[in-house]
């Protein structure tokens, strides 16, 4: 990086006196040989990608390629010139450019050579030794506890650190680090690796010398051109994840929602076909006698029916996990966040052992959703389960009662469809709890606690301060915390999931608990619809994405409004 | 102590109560009592899943349902080790250990009430030759009658149907005998661990080779992430570089859109590049979060400008400032974004539901095999619970050590 110099000639503090610049380094004109190189290439490759002589693509994605080899062949054209001219602009593109060839040509040797699909092998291995980890965590342990042993403390850490380095090494040594690296080199060999990695570090060359403090100065570069290479640079690991596993899937879904796809053979464009498929309603009357069929288009089933009315559904699926969905998220809601309400104010007496119970009550959600599902499977069970098997003891309770005579229910919690969604609503809200408790208690704790002086000292009780000022303060932390419930509510998978795998489908009982994404799962990995499935998604994205909005406009209200 | 000090500490505990007065002592009781509730309801299914673990196969559909494993006690007799029951014989209730089993027997009616019967078998048992009508569930049959021995005297008892019942002998006098139906018949238990069942599920389905391949994906999946959000966190908190703004803004809206949008693009990507049905597949997609990014970028912001300046100045290059000032600077935040990554890598279900193919042992994770294992051990709950608790030890253990950036720092990341 190039901050010395440009730090004395942004501060002023000695200016290079007479030479403006220096003499052109030995190795810039290889440099600009080499980018020339690229930009042509670059162009040749558009031109045959186009051809589609150079790789088998297909539609949409030939075009975007051949675009993007031309925008790069410009660019490198553009930054050619630049450095002719000495310009600091030539130095930005060039440096740009070679890291973005040193990445793609890296991944593609890496990927050619099958380093990241190796990760299986690795985990052969890693099998053997992943109880060195404990060894591991034994030195780390003792490395940042160090200072609980008084006087050994600088032995104890010293000792933790080399216990942790061996654990370490041990499992590196034990995952076949060195035949991997080994492997690799003989790989290296196989020209579908050799030729990218040979680019790449020509690349990595030319970046290198581009990079250093010589080129800087050379080039002119000012401070903050120098920050804004070394912000690109510092930005690029995320922002290629951003790009290449979030905005780049992000469209590809959008396109494939217009399209019919089963995700191996050629993708259909079909249009608003999917989209019309899902919102595909008809609302008639019908006539006693008249079987649904008659009065409703073909491809149509029918939704629902209120006296002689009836609307029929292209896809009726899409509205029964709607409905669900909805009538799932107007129990689940209010109970995982009501009792944390509660609970939050309780814990928040500061009375001791709160700590305690915080915790407590945190741990289902850090439990894992899967394991809980399993759980709560077993305590449904219907003839051996704990749930039924507590029913029936509290009934007899209430049956000492005189004159009390109940039978006590016993719901087929997972096979009776009325019943069903509750019991995904119970183990959603019992999950949740704990989270939004611990939200609630860090909103109460940043109420400004005057506010409660002042009402005691005019006398307001304790139900009547929860109520003025408690509440009316904790409204962002409300909005925030049933926003969030509402939005993972609306995603609702893994619970029905688990719950109804495999004696039934995830669906649950008569699709009492198809979810939205219960039915694209289903549509897309099932029945490989996969444009249709993307659709789906998309529809879902929209529900979140009103929801998010809704939310941000009440939280900036508010915000202008206080 | 001194005077201050105390004052002080009397200040402190006036100001705990929201209202810093007094609070009752059955104010107190009643705040505690529905905080035990609470804790009781949150733990009870954690602890039926540990007691479930140990109990053994017979033991873990018992009726009713118990939480506390239970093993029946055996005895030997006649040489043989027989397990024991408690049987009534001669009308109180005494250790008798089964002998034999499978005889045939009648169940005969003691009362009027189909549910009150005893079972004896047909060679001990005579026939009087009479017939009598007996109303079963509404509807009324002509039963035979037959000489049984109750409690010592003999009785007329209409026989309903066949079964088969054990031959039960009291341990104490090894002579006085019992017969009853053994599946409905109450063992003589104790409590006891059956820890068999989890070396039992670590033999099966390659359970192990998930549980190491979890934390393998679970470290990368950490490191990655906490690699890449540091350096973008300082991407976008201290740098300024042309479109950071915007692409802030585009990073904040995608916290918002659910994953699912992103699966069957995902995939296709895996499907492109060979990854699917492997163990990249869950590790390389999430090296990216805007998330973390988010986070290390608030904490980053906090800390003071001069520190930087003065290293700049120095002529210290950026990536040293960056992990030599700014990391150790912001443990809390990076402890905090390591354990969200660890429960996010840890606990993800429906990415490898889709990618990982169902067999496919050698790429499986904890979660698969949890929902494979739910689905084939229907019949062994004591082997899913195992499970279970192994899948859930390590998120435990890394909760209690790191309990503060969990659940301290929920808020300060989720509301900032």
């Amino acid at each position: 990086m190039a901050d010395r110099p440009e730090t004395i000639s942004a501060s002023g503090s000695s200016p290079p006196p007479i030479k403006e610049r220096g003499a052109a380094p030995q190795w810039l004109m290889p440099v600009i040989a080499w980018q020339a190189v690229l930009g042509v290439a670059a162009l040749l490759g558009a031109v045959l990608v186009a051809a589609g002589t150079l790789w088998d693509l297909s539609g949409l994605a030939k075009w975007i390629v051949a675009a993007l080899l031309l925008v790069i062949a410009f660019a490198a054209a553009l930054g050619v010139r630049d450095l002719l001219a000495g310009k600091h602009r030539g130095r930005a593109i060039g440096i740009i450019l070679n890291y973005l060839v040193v990445v793609v040509s890296g991944f593609a040797a890496l990927q050619n050579m099958g380093v990241f699909r190796g990760l299986d092998a690795l985990g052969d291995n890693f099998f053997n030794v992943a109880w060195v980890l404990v060894i591991v965590a034994v030195g780390w342990v003792l490395a940042t506890q160090a200072e609980r042993f008084g006087g050994l403390e600088s032995k104890v850490r010293l000792a933790g650190r080399v216990v942790a380095g061996v654990g370490v090494a041990w499992i590196l040594l034990g995952v076949g680090l060195l035949p991997g690296l080994l492997e690799f080199v003989v790989r290296l060999v196989e020209l579908d690796v050799l030729v990218p990695m040979l680019v790449a570090v020509a690349a990595g060359v030319a970046f290198w010398l581009l990079r250093k403090d010589e080129a800087g100065f050379y080039f002119k570069t000012s401070r903050d051109q120098a920050e804004a290479l070394d912000g690109f640079l510092f930005a690029s690991p995320n922002v290629i994840g951003f790009l290449a596993f979030f905005a780049g899937p992000l469209l590809f879904s959008l396109y494939v929602s217009f399209t019919s796809w089963d995700g191996l053979t050629e993708l259909q464009w079909v249009g608003v076909d999917n989209y019309a498929r899902i919102f595909g309603l008809q609302f008639t009357s019908i006539d006693t006698g008249q079987l649904a069929a008659d009065v409703l288009k073909d491809g149509y089933t029918e939704l629902m029916r209120v006296g002689d009315f009836i609307i029929g559904a292209r896809d009726r699926l899409f509205w029964v996990g709607l409905r669900n969905i909805v009538v799932f998220g107007l129990f689940a809601v209010p109970l995982a966040v009501m009792p944390a309400l509660a609970l939050a104010a309780l814990l928040n007496q500061k009375l001791p052992g709160v700590k305690f119970f915080r915790a407590v009550y945190f741990i289902p959600s850090v439990a894992g959703v899967v394991g809980i599902a399993l759980i709560w499977k077993q305590l449904y069970n219907a003839t051996v389960g704990f749930i039924n098997y507590g029913i029936v003891r509290l009934w007899d309770l209430i049956n000492l009662l005189p004159g009390a005579d109940f039978e006590p229910p016993q719901p087929e919690w997972l096979s009776n469809s009325r019943v069903a969604l509750f019991s995904v609503v119970i183990v959603f809200a019992w999950q949740t709890i704990g989270f939004n408790t611990v939200l609630y208690l860090a909103g109460m704790q940043g109420i400004d606690s005057s506010l409660y002086e002042a009402a005691s000292i005019d006398g307001a009780g304790k139900w009547q301060t929860f109520r003025k000022i408690t509440i009316p303060m904790l409204r962002p932390t409300t909005l925030f915390v049933v926003a969030t419930t509402t939005i993972l509510a609306l995603q609702l998978f893994n619970e029905p999931y688990i719950l109804f795998q495999p004696q039934q489908q995830p669906s649950g009982p008569n699709n009492a608990t198809l979810t939205p994404v219960v039915q694209l799962y289903q549509e897309g990995f099932q029945r490989f619809n996969q444009g249709f499935a993307s659709a789906l998604a998309w529809v879902l994205f929209a529900i979140i994405f009103a929801i998010t909005i809704f939310y941000f406009r009440r939280q900036s209200e508010d915000e202008v409004g206080a | 102590m001194t005077t201050t000090a105390k004052q002080s500490r009397k200040a402190k505990r006036a100001s705990k109560g929201t209202q810093g007065e007094v609070m009752s002592t059955w104010t107190k009781v009643v705040i505690y009592g529905v905080l035990s509730v609470f804790a009781a309801m949150m733990l009870f299914p954690f602890i039926f899943m540990f007691g479930t673990s140990l109990k053994t196969a017979a033991d873990s559909f018992s009726f009713p349902p118990r939480v506390l494993p239970r093993d029946q006690l055996t005895t030997t007799f006649q040489g043989e080790e027989v397990p024991l029951f408690v049987v009534s014989i001669d009308g109180e209730k005494r250790d008798a250990a089964l002998v034999e089993e499978g005889i045939r027997s009648g169940l005969f009616a003691l009362s009027d009430d189909p549910e009150d019967t005893i079972a004896w078998p047909l060679d001990l048992v005579e026939a009087t030759g009479s017939t009598v009508d007996y109303e079963i569930e509404g509807e009324v049959e002509t039963l035979e009658v037959f000489r049984v021995p109750v409690d010592g005297e003999i009785r007329e008892l209409p026989k309903i149907r066949n079964t088969s019942v054990g031959r039960f002998i009291d341990v104490e006098d090894g002579v006085s005998e019992a017969f009853g139906v053994v599946r409905t018949t109450e063992k003589a238990e104790e409590i006891s661990a059956n820890w068999s069942n989890y070396s039992e599920v670590l033999d099966i389905r390659s359970f192990d080779r998930s549980i190491t391949n979890t934390i393998m994906v679970t470290i990368l999946v950490v490191v990655g992430q906490l690699f890449t959000s540091i350096m973008g966190g300082y991407a976008f908190s201290r740098l300024r570089w042309p479109g950071r703004d915007k692409l802030f803004v585009a990073y904040l809206g995608s916290i918002m859109i659910p994953f699912v949008v992103l699966i069957i693009p995902l995939f296709q990507i895996m499907v492109q590049l060979g990854w699917n049905n492997t163990i990249g597949s869950l590790v390389w997609p999430f090296f990216y979060t805007a998330y973390g990014t988010f986070l290390m970028r608030q904490f980053f912001l906090s800390i003071p400008t001069e520190l930087e300046e003065a290293a700049v100045v120095d002529g210290a290059r950026r990536w040293k400032i960056l992990w030599r000032i700014f990391v150790p600077l912001s443990w809390p935040g990076i402890a905090t974004l390591a354990t969200f990554s660890f429960l996010y890598a840890w606990n993800s279900f429906i990415w490898p539901l889709v990618s990982i193919d169902v067999g496919n042992e050698d790429s499986s994770v904890l979660t698969i095999a949890l929902s494979t294992l739910g689905g084939q051990g229907a019949d062994a709950p004591q082997l899913i619970f195992a499970g279970v608790t192994l899948a859930m030890l390590v998120p435990m253990i890394v909760f209690v050590a790191a309990q503060r950036y969990f659940v301290e720092n929920v808020a300060s990341s989720g509301l900032k």
